[in-house]
């Protein structure tokens, strides 16, 4: 099944669509501040001065750093973790089974903004304000991750975990011999997830760290944009627009280029598992 | 909070039983909490005082305009280190302070929010008192709560009336003639009639600033949205004056209807369009940044009096600093704050010409009333509007801002109702009439009767 | 663990439960117990039993507010899943030329910040000075008022929505046609059936769990929506773009945190509903789950 021109127009017109903000974003970002917003069309400059106030102004580094840390840790717990209660919830009856996924789903329902005052609370009474395990430990497994490991898992063959079981294999043996295997596609995507939620998580970590130490990148994008975001009172906001873009250009070319690079093998990943189907 | 309230603890942990008791026992900022508390000063001379503190402020110019007058008071109080960092503290404070962990020693605030939250501020009372007669009235009632003041006044920010000084001439208007907002409507149309397509009068498409920009219309005529007591007033004259005012301006066509300083706004600005912006000091940040083709040709003059001989300025926006009451050094953070808002030397530090502002701070001008003389600029004469000395336009408007009342806690909620309704007024979609009553009923019972 | 004893689910679903017992329970039930409440952050809370719930049901807004976001539901996420079914199917083509382009570009916009991307669409959509107006006028047609008229400001909203996150369906649902054997497909095209059928009558069925799956995630992402309206449009012109999460977030910035906790109880409701009615929709005919 060859796609036709049709097709190639169609994806081509929508790719262009999806990357134009993307492009105008890292293009203003090399613009002078006042250009962004008086002359938002045509190409000046170019410039890097709102590279050099970003990394002047904001700790951008130590924001990577602790993105990074934040990522690998959570990213961890969720790949084991998520995998092996999605399991349990697809593959197995057990008594309550229908009440702790009905709480999983009651987490995934709930919105976060509720919580978080609460949660603050928590962190303050066991003093862990300012410090990686607030940023990591509170949804480290999420309900979201469980969730979608169940749907994955769920559509296995019962006859493959079967045959496992047949084989003596223990319950964990058949998880990481039989089960992890087989959904590797939807494990490639749920390491995609993790990390894009990590990434793009704000609202937490804005009001989980005070300190400069533990701010995670979105916390660095936050302080550059309140004055932008909400009412703009005050009138530096076409200078920290330049910063806002420059740091937000930095926080997603790296993403962009593991990215491209990771893409094939993601997608062959997918591949993999549909000869195992 | 009248009926006797269940204790929070209590209902915890009866809902929770002994596992989780630990945690909610431990949880702050909950019953237990003592009234706040009154902050005294510190005894000891500049010299003896040692201790660190951590002080929040917003991001951008005016942090790096209080990090160089933080290094000053270094110098002043080589004793005291101090931890300046930037943080989102619309996104922030509140939280912290409801959760008492980690709290800063003090934070810069926008003067609306103060009410909402004096219970975790400490008392400024006693501290500022020595200096409340000197600072400016608006200032002083805005963060005041029960009669207690929460914030140490900083910034005063007096409403002025830029216009085109070039349009002016050459219509043969008189900006001194524009004493009443009649006059200034008559002088729209002298401009209209010369050129058409001139609609002289800016007023702003976003709900929230045109709220901002209503309260500084009635903070020149001495009212607010509420009174002392906390009753709403939109129903009264004030705010009947500036909505029919509103209307006639609207009607007439005199009205640019644009964002503040979004591209629409600037480029009707540039266009020759906008002729007059009655705004706040810190518009000046336009000709001096922003525009392009008519940079140079602004100037500032006061607002015109709803009254002849009325009040020609309001106050519009504005921020203070608060000590909350966790905060490990209250008394370090009030020296800091005393000498940015109160001493000479501070307020030249901040005000003065800098790194940021070579020409000193000019979208505000200090609240503490003997360094607003006009004869002793902090800042000087601005360029980008040819030269004028603003100082000196702003200090003699800022003499004349009106007392005002406490800010409601509610009062950025309000936006929904009354900012929407002004909009509304603005597009020729509600009457005087019915934005009154309209944003009155929905305040009451979204806001005051929840409060 | 040789044995297949009854405690094996148990152990295997007990990290997230551990972690839900440190950091879930205390402020699920601190927030329940907050709804029924009025409490500003300082001093005593004050029991108001359900005042707070039957403020909210007889509240226009909390009903605008609904409505609002049932409104972008619909302009979301029906179009997300048809149109990111598409493009996975396609995207899963072995054959397709540039297939790793066009991947990167569709699921891009997923790894970009939302505060900066917003400013991006606030530029964009300038009624007056936007590229989309512009290149509007160079065909002949008038301005749009994209994020200044109640009419536009939610489609525009919506596809800020769409731009953001069609990456995250195109994901899931390609993992999900990893489920469609390859030998599936050779069989069908023996048979010579079309294309069209064989996406109907194979590739749909096949993934429906996975859509069922986009549909409720998504359907709790739009209903709990309140960064991208409130970096872009703040829920204006007017409230039209006020949806629920925003409105529930208006309370609690306010600090009026007992009417944002019951807020939050009655979305959950909502939304469980709404995902219910979702799952059994999709739900395969044969009964599996």
């Amino acid at each position: 099944m060859k796609p036709g021109i049709g097709q190639y127009t169609i994806l081509g017109v929508l790719a262009a669509g999806f990357l134009y903000p993307i492009w105008w974003a890292i293009s203003s970002s090399f613009k002078p501040p006042n250009d962004i917003i008086t002359d938002p069309l045509t190409l000046s400059g170019p410039t890097l001065h709102n590279y050099e106030a970003m990394f002047a102004d904001v700790p951008i580094g130590t924001g990577f750093a602790n993105t990074a840390l934040v990522l690998v840790v959570k990213g961890a717990m969720t790949m084991l973790f998520c995998p092996l209660a999605g399991y349990a919830f697809a593959k197995f009856s057990f008594p309550g089974k229908n009440v702790l996924f009905g709480v999983v789903l009651l987490t995934l329902m709930l919105p976060t903004l509720v919580l978080i005052i609460p949660l603050l609370l928590e962190m303050s009474a066991l003093g862990w304000v300012n410090t990686y395990q607030a940023l990591i430990l509170p949804g480290s497994i999420d309900a979201f991750s469980i969730f979608w490991m169940r749907q994955t898992i769920a559509a296995i063959p019962g006859e493959l975990i079967d045959a496992g079981r047949v084989d003596g294999s223990s319950e964990l043996g058949i998880f990481f011999r039989v089960v992890l295997p087989v959904i590797r596609p939807g494990l490639a995507a749920l390491a995609v997830l993790t990390t894009m939620n990590v990434y793009n998580d704000f609202v937490w970590p804005v009001v989980a760290v005070n300190d400069t130490e533990h701010q995670t990148l979105q916390v660095v994008l936050s302080t550059l944009a309140q004055n932008i975001t909400g009412n703009r009172i005050g009138s530096d906001f076409t200078t920290v627009w330049g910063e806002l873009l420059a740091a937000g250009s930095v926080a997603m070319v790296p993403l962009l280029v593991i990215f491209v690079v990771l893409q094939r093998h993601f997608i062959n990943g997918i591949l993999a598992g549909s000869v195992k189907g | 909070m009248s009926t006797p309230p269940i204790g929070r603890r209590g209902f915890l942990r009866g809902a929770l039983g002994v596992g989780a008791l630990a945690v909610a026992g431990c949880a702050p900022g909950g019953g237990g909490q003592a009234a706040p508390s009154r902050l005294a000063a510190p005894s000891a001379t500049a010299s003896a005082v040692k201790g660190e503190i951590t002080i929040w402020n917003r991001s951008g110019d005016l942090f790096k305009v209080f990090d160089a007058a933080i290094a000053k008071f270094k110098q002043a109080y080589p004793g005291v280190t101090v931890n300046h960092q930037q943080v989102d503290i619309d996104a922030k404070l509140a939280n912290t302070l409801i959760s008492g962990t980690d709290v800063p020693d003090g934070s810069f605030w926008d003067d609306a929010k103060i009410g909402g939250q004096a219970e975790h501020l400490y008392d400024l009372t006693d501290l500022v008192a020595p200096y409340k007669d000197q600072t400016a009235p608006y200032k002083i009632s805005v963060n005041t709560v029960d009669g207690k003041i929460y914030g140490v006044p900083w910034d005063l920010d007096p409403g002025l009336l830029w216009y085109r000084a070039d349009i002016l001439e050459d219509a043969g208007v008189d900006i001194a003639g524009i004493a009443t907002y009649d006059d200034l409507l008559a002088a729209s149309r002298t401009i209209k009639e010369r050129n058409p397509a001139s609609k002289p009068i800016h007023l702003d498409k976003n709900p929230f600033l045109s709220q901002l920009w209503l309260e500084m219309l009635a903070n020149q005529q001495g009212t607010s949205l509420t009174d002392a007591n906390g009753k709403l007033r939109l129903d009264s004259p004030e705010y009947q004056n500036i909505f029919a005012w509103i209307r006639q301006a609207t009607g007439d066509g005199l009205v640019t209807h644009a964002p503040y300083l979004e591209p629409a706004d600037v480029n009707t600005l540039d266009s020759g369009q906008q002729v007059f912006v009655p705004w706040a000091i810190w518009w000046s940040f336009a000709p001096q940044n922003l525009l392009k083709t008519t940079k140079g040709k602004w100037r500032a003059a006061p607002l015109p009096a709803w009254t002849p001989g009325g009040a020609r300025s309001g106050a519009m926006g504005g921020s203070s600093f608060v000590i909350p009451a966790k905060a490990k050094n209250p008394e370090l953070a009030w020296l800091l704050y005393e000498y940015l808002c109160f001493k000479d030397e501070g307020i030249q530090a901040v005000y003065g010409p800098n790194s940021v502002y070579p020409g000193g701070l000019s979208t505000s001008v200090p609240s503490y009333t003997p360094a607003l003389d006009p004869a002793k600029p902090l800042f000087q004469p601005i360029e980008a509007l040819g030269g004028q000395d603003l100082w000196k336009v702003a200090t003699e408007a800022a003499a004349t801002i009106p007392a005002a009342v406490p800010i409601p806690w509610w009062w950025a909620q309000s936006v929904d109702y009354l900012g929407n309704n002004v909009q509304r007024l603005i597009e020729g979609k509600m009457s005087p009439d019915d934005v009154i009553a309209d944003s009155a009923k929905k305040i009451q019972r979204n806001l005051i009767d929840r409060g | 663990m040789r044995v297949r004893t009854w405690l094996t689910p148990y152990v295997f679903v007990s990290p997230f439960f551990l972690v839900f017992a440190a950091f879930g329970v205390y402020p699920l039930i601190f927030a329940l117990q907050l709804s029924f409440t009025r409490w500003r952050g300082a001093g005593e809370a004050v029991f108001v039993g359900l005042g707070n719930y039957s403020y909210l049901l007889s509240s226009p807004d909390f009903w605008a507010s609904l409505g609002n976001s049932a409104v972008l539901w619909l302009l979301i996420v029906p179009v997300q899943v048809v149109a990111g079914l598409g493009a996975a199917v396609l995207l899963a083509n072995a054959k397709l030329r540039l297939r790793g382009f066009f991947r990167v570009a569709f699921i891009a916009p997923f790894v970009t910040p939302l505060v900066a991307m917003a400013q991006v669409w606030i530029v964009v959509f300038d009624t007056d000075y936007g590229l989309v107006n512009y290149v509007l006028n160079l065909v002949g047609l008038p301005d749009v008022g994209w994020l200044t008229s109640t009419t536009w400001s939610k489609p525009t909203l919506a596809l800020l929505f769409l731009w953001k996150t069609t990456g995250f369906a195109i994901i899931i649902l390609l993992a999900g046609l990893q489920a469609v054997p390859g030998q599936v497909y050779e069989a069908a095209g023996l048979d010579g059936a079309s294309r069209w059928r064989q996406f109907w009558s194979l590739t749909v069925p096949l993934v429906r769990r996975s859509i069922a799956f986009l549909v409720v995630v998504q359907t709790l992402a739009v209903f709990q929506m309140f960064a991208e309206p409130y970096v872009v449009t703040q829920g204006g012109p007017y409230g039209s773009t006020e949806t629920a999460g925003l409105y529930l977030y208006d309370h609690i910035s306010a600090s009026d945190l007992g009417t944002g906790a019951a807020n939050s109880f009655l979305l959950v409701l909502l939304v469980f509903g709404l995902s219910l009615g979702a799952v059994r929709l999709l739900r395969p005919k044969d009964g599996t789950s």
